[in-house]
């Protein structure tokens, strides 16, 4: 939270959104902003700075400002919500229930990713996923084992933000969702999208699809309890450490996998280099 | 005398024969020779596998698991180039002081980011999948590791880079996360915010590394 807001006060423009630390107040700040839409938006470097503007486009966070805010006051709904319980559950449910509770929502979102996969027009995703489901909910007893995994239909998750990637849709500016976490304009559009492609959203029992979500979340942030951990206590930059892991994260969910596009890296045998070995030690180094 | 008599259509056919065995035993070869090659890409994930996930568990304090960890870093990644990477477009910018210090920082950081983060793949087997040639000198090795409970298995790629001391790794691209790429994207964020200066950044580092109380 002080690295946070720390980087918050840096910035000229986010002046008005640095949060101030009671959970309410930044609650409430957060609506003002958000409704007034108030100085939410980065400032883009001097158009003549080339490089600068490549990387402001690259970085696609137009709304950085507001986005840190939202991120700020995540970090602190999860630290004395989310994370209380995960720590909890995580410690006192035994591994094994927690796999059952984890088997059981994934089938039961099994049906998105079917939808998903038909509309990405990925047959043979779609044909396993409805073989999991249909293993998975009868012999997997209504998805509390993954019985369809252990005999290699391991499947993956498909949503409707990659659908609309598949499709050729750009991923929009970075958004940090309230409570929801690190998005794209793409994607959260997908998240809509999904809730009404959902079949169990039409089922009228109200306080299982509540379970079910608080569930999810609860879930997921157990399974990455240590990585978060981890994360926050050793980045420079945790706003941007996790921008950069979404984007990485959606496009090897996009591309199922396939070996994303590489980065370049420097070739240590440039000029650059040369001149700094020759630095240390030029009597080696007849001229030429 | 009569072995040295000029072939007949016999001995050509034998000889024919012979000529096209050795074909044959070429042709088994040539295939053969490129496994091997990638073989010491291979043989030299699979080793260093083996010791970054033995060295959260192969340690009892922090302080050992740091050296451990450290002696990976530097004898088996290619740090300098890693580092250049991470810094971006700064490192063009960059005094030769900064880039001294943004280097040994770097090292440090990394020892703190990841000495710790293996803890949970202690002796996991790594399964190598496929070696993929990306250019003349790097490799990218892809492998996995299971994951329990029924998951997908995890994927790691190994970015090899052929040295001049030897293989070394310059990436690692755990289910599609490049190491490399998030340091370098966290790193512009720092350094934006520091209102464009390195100092910035390595003021940061220099907090994240120095152990405090």
């Amino acid at each position: 939270m002080a690295l946070i807001s720390g980087f918050g006060e840096r910035l000229p423009s986010t002046e008005g959104c640095s949060p101030p630390r009671d959970p309410l107040r930044i609650l409430a700040a957060l609506l003002v902003v958000g409704v007034l839409g108030s100085s939410g938006c980065a400032t883009p470097p001097p158009p003549d700075d080339a490089e600068a503007v490549e990387s402001f486009r690259r970085t696609n966070d137009p709304l950085e400002p507001f986005n840190r805010a939202v991120f700020a006051v995540n970090i602190e709904a999860d630290r004395y919500i989310l994370k209380p319980v995960a720590y909890v559950y995580k410690e006192t449910v035994p591994q094994p229930a927690q796999d059952a509770v984890g088997n059981f929502l994934r089938n039961l979102g099994s049906p998105v990713v079917f939808l998903n996969s038909v509309l990405q027009g990925d047959v043979d995703h779609a044909g396993e996923t409805l073989l999991r489901f249909l293993i998975n909910s009868t012999a997997g007893v209504a998805g509390v084992a993954d019985v369809a995994g252990e005999i290699g239909l391991v499947g993956r998750n498909e949503d409707f933000g990659q659908t609309l990637a598949v499709w050729g849709a750009d991923e929009g500016p970075y958004l940090v969702l309230p409570f929801l976490g690190p998005s794209n304009a793409r994607d959260a559009l997908g998240r809509v999208v999904d809730y009404f492609g959902d079949p169990w959203t039409y089922l009228r029992y109200e306080k299982f699809n509540y379970s079910r979500r608080g569930a999810e979340i609860v879930d997921a942030r157990v399974r990455n309890y240590d990585l978060i951990r981890d994360l926050e206590k050793t980045s420079v930059d945790y706003y941007a450490a996790v921008r950069s892991l979404y984007r990485q994260d959606r496009r090897d969910a996009i591309t199922n996998g396939a070996e994303a596009e590489l980065p370049a890296f420097p070739d240590m045998l440039d000029e650059e280099d040369d001149l700094e070995d020759e630095e240390k030690k030029p009597a080696d180094r007849p001229a030429q | 005398m009569k072995r040295k008599s000029p072939p007949t259509g016999r001995h050509n056919r034998i000889a024919g024969r012979r000529w096209a065995g050795l074909l044959v035993v070429a042709a088994l070869l040539i295939p053969a020779a490129r496994p091997a090659a990638a073989d010491g890409v291979e043989s030299f994930v699979h080793d260093t596998a083996e010791r970054v996930f033995a060295s959260y568990s192969g340690s009892d304090t922090d302080e050992q698991r740091a050296r451990v960890f450290r002696e990976l870093l530097t004898g088996s990644f290619e740090l300098k180039t890693i580092a250049r990477f991470t810094l971006g477009r700064y490192w063009r910018v960059a005094s030769p002081d900064q880039r001294k210090e943004y280097r040994r920082l770097f090292e440090e950081f990394l020892v703190l980011a990841y000495a710790n983060r293996f803890r949970d793949l202690s002796g996991v087997e790594l399964r190598v999948t496929s070696v993929r040639t990306i250019n003349k000198r790097d490799r990218l090795v892809l492998s996995e590791v299971d994951a329990g409970g029924g998951r997908p298995p995890i994927r790691i790629g190994w970015r090899v880079r052929a040295t001049k001391h030897g293989l070394r790794v310059v990436d690692v691209i755990v289910d599609g996360i490049s190491m490399s790429v998030t340091q370098r994207d966290q790193f512009a964020a720092a350094i934006r915010s520091a209102g464009g200066k390195i100092d910035g950044l390595l003021t940061m580092l220099r907090d994240k590394t120095t152990p405090r109380e």
